[in-house]
């Protein structure tokens, strides 16, 4: 069986993935760091770190959703596997880093806001936009023959984007209180001194790890299809030899 | 609806229509159901497909209906590039395995869905006349749960030919009917050809039928084509020997 | 266009023939009313009054699950959506045929749940009749195109019936928080909220063009 972790595996050797591991091997030391030297925020404490991977994963998990509908739309033009292989790597990613940001998420709120969960607009958004990209995973799952699967899940990949400005517009009409602090943008100074570089390095590593993990996924995609595509012939050779 | 009226338009001025494909293959993600093929098809001539059970048989005639894309290759229906998608539709009559008949409608409720879909005229006269032509007129306002599996054939074969299409591509259209009906059938359709040039794909393990109707003959095995020399058609049992040569031939170099 | 009329009429054809679609849609959306009854009988507080709205859509959305279910696997009998699938016409229209067929059941289904509902929670629906004809309108149609866009590929997988609510839960949240709003404001004698109408009616506009554009690679195989 191939193990995505095994280093010597076809998947790790593939030039790409090479490149990407080392990128996270080397970012993550450096992230670490800057992360435990970072200031101690004088009114939120020690819990603010989160702040140095939670914005990040969210930053990766929507990079991976867009991903997705983007490669869908492509598959649906062109009707090329290896968009349709693109897209289910990017959903997946997606989705993954989306549990994280998802459990990140509470431990700070609770922290802070003194709760776990409030139905604050961008945490209602967020937990739609993973129930949409996990129906497509499991659409994926339950469809029949890949070409179909891929089709399908391309249509509702583009759709589950779609529905986000209406979402927004949604839950801002429901009177859904902006809880969550404001995005942060380069320029302003909405983080203390100290606390830039170790967030700048978050955001680099999830980013590294987004592409590592989309590659690889990526090249097990193609390694399956190859394997399939041997065992289709082998079964061939077979008929044809009884 | 204008696609449709334009449709309509076309194939007024160009009643008959040729059929070329080129390298046409299809997957199922890695299994090949048909390898590259080139056919060849003029207006007014019938090909006969045969071949065994899983030969692909049935996947050809959906890509040939624009029913599904070929994986490699370009399939040319018309003169000059062939017609668009849509304009394709309306030039094809597809007889399938399946009936595409509702059961809890009547045959002429059928027939007059599909003569809407076709955005034709006097929806209730054609109707009736394609029940005529098959001898169901009969059966008209009865419901096709009630009919028996050949009536329910003959109402695939009268929906096929409603709206009078220029390419007719059969799955088996004689599997359960009777000789009279298979016979009745063939006539009609080398009538057609003659009159309006119709051109016609058949898909059969009627030997007896494919060799009174077609000129040219394709045996599928496995996805794998190769042509029969036209002699093959002479007759039935001329036609049985070149066809199991052939599969025999196929299956040796695969 | 043809191509539409044809669709519905012959979708409208086959339930009046055996209404089975409007009969268990309307059985169901009656039976969870009724269980809404039971669990949280009708109390006369604030609280309980605002939960009312969000309970009769629950009951429209289980009532319009169920019948969209039924439109595609009424074609798939007789292989009838290939017959369709060759209509020499945009594919588009099938998909709109078939989305006003179960629009039309659907609003019929609503009409005696709202009855039924106002008589078990004690909400008289008399006085702004037409208004909330039309947001149930607005909202039906919003889940019927959907609904019918993902009961098209939800049906062709292996989970057939059972993965339809998967797929359209998650789309629908901008029709029924619109449609709920508007209810809401509408039972409590207030003017119909402008912002919940434009919500309903940019997510019906939007949802209707993707998958209008949408089905014909539905069908492409």
């Amino acid at each position: 069986m191939l193990n995505v972790f095994d280093a010597t595996s076809p998947i790790a050797r593939a030039p790409a993935a090479r490149l990407t591991s080392v990128l996270c091997i080397g970012l993550f030391p450096a992230w670490a760091f800057a992360v435990f030297n970072a200031p101690i925020d004088s009114f939120q404490g020690v819990i603010q770190k989160i702040l140095y991977i939670h914005p990040p994963l969210a930053f990766g998990a929507y990079l991976g959703f867009i991903c997705t509908a983007l490669f869908g739309a492509l598959y649906l033009w062109k009707r090329e596997p290896r968009f349709d292989h693109w897209a289910l790597s990017a959903a997946e990613v997606g989705v993954l880093l989306c549990t994280l940001m998802l459990l990140t998420g509470p431990i700070w709120g609770k922290g802070t806001w003194g709760r776990w969960w409030t139905w604050d607009l961008r945490l209602t958004l967020t937990l739609l936009l993973y129930f949409v990209y996990v129906s497509y995973l499991l659409l994926r799952a339950f469809s029949e023959g890949s070409e179909r699967a891929a089709r399908f899940a391309a249509l509702y990949g583009i759709l589950g984007l779609v529905v986000v400005p209406l979402n927004r517009f949604a839950i801002e009409l429901s009177g859904g209180r902006a809880l969550h602090p404001a995005n942060l943008n380069p320029g302003d100074d909405q983080l203390g001194a100290g606390m830039t570089s170790p967030f700048v390095l978050g955001v680099l590593l999830v980013f590294a790890c987004f592409a590592w993990l989309l590659v690889r996924r990526y090249e097990l995609c193609r390694l399956r299809e190859a394997v399939l595509l041997q065992e289709a012939e082998s079964e061939r050779e077979d008929a044809w030899a009884t | 609806m204008s696609s449709a009226d334009n449709a309509r338009a076309s194939q007024a001025a160009t009643p008959a229509l040729s059929l070329r494909a080129r390298g046409i293959s299809r997957r199922f993600g890695a299994r090949v159901a048909l390898h590259p093929l080139d056919m060849e098809l003029s207006a007014g001539g019938a090909l006969a497909v045969l071949g065994p059970n899983g030969a692909g048989k049935s996947t050809l005639l959906r890509l040939l209906a624009g029913l599904m894309r070929p994986t490699s290759g370009v399939i040319e229906i018309g003169d000059g590039g062939g017609l668009n998608r849509v304009a394709r539709r309306a030039a094809i009559g597809l007889v399938g395995h399946e009936s595409f008949n509702y059961r809890a409608l009547t045959l002429r409720e059928n027939l007059e869905l599909a003569a809407r879909l076709h955005g034709l005229a006097d929806v209730r006269a054609r109707a009736g006349q394609s029940l005529a032509k098959l001898g169901l007129a009969g059966f008209a306002e009865r419901r096709v749960a009630d009919l028996s599996h050949g009536l329910q054939r003959r109402l695939a074969i009268a929906r096929a030919l409603l709206h009078e299409p220029r390419l007719l591509l059969l799955d088996e259209p004689t599997s359960g009917l009777d000789p009279r009906a298979a016979a009745r059938l063939g006539e009609h359709l080398r009538e057609r050809a003659t009159t309006t040039g119709a051109a016609c794909v058949l898909v059969t393990h009627d030997l007896n039928f494919a060799a009174a109707l077609s000129q040219q003959a394709l045996v599928l095995v496995r996805g794998h084509a190769c042509a029969l020399p036209e002699a093959a058609l002479a007759d039935a049992a001329t036609l049985a020997q070149a066809c199991s040569a052939a599969v025999a031939r196929l299956e040796a170099a695969a | 266009m043809n191509v539409l009329r044809a669709v519905l009429w012959k979708d409208l054809l086959i339930e009046w023939r055996s209404r089975e679609r409007s009969v268990a849609m309307l059985v169901f959306a009656l039976l969870v009313v009724v269980i809404l009854y039971l669990a949280a009988p009708p109390a006369d507080t604030p609280e309980a009054r605002a939960a009312l709205p969000g309970m009769l859509w629950v009951a429209y959305i289980f009532a319009a699950v169920l019948g969209l279910n039924r439109a595609f696997a009424l074609e798939l009998d007789e292989d009838a959506l290939t017959g369709l699938a060759l209509a020499p016409a945009d594919r588009g229209f099938i998909f709109l045929g078939k989305t006003l067929a179960s629009f039309v059941l659907l609003l019929g289904v609503q009409a005696v749940t709202a009855l039924a509902f106002g008589l078990a929670f004690g909400v008289n629906f008399a006085p702004v009749a037409l208004p909330f004809a039309g947001v149930a309108a607005l909202g039906a149609l919003g889940i019927c195109v959907v609904g019918t866009f993902c009961s098209a590929m939800a049906i062709r997988t292996r989970y057939r019936e059972a993965m339809l609510p998967l797929l359209m839960l998650p789309l629908l949240l901008p029709i029924l928080l619109g449609a709920v709003r508007a209810t809401d404001a509408l039972l409590n004698g207030e003017a119909l909220p402008g912002l919940a109408l434009q919500l309903l009616l940019v997510s019906d506009g939007v949802f209707t063009i993707v998958c209008y554009l949408g089905f014909d690679a539905v069908l492409d195989e």
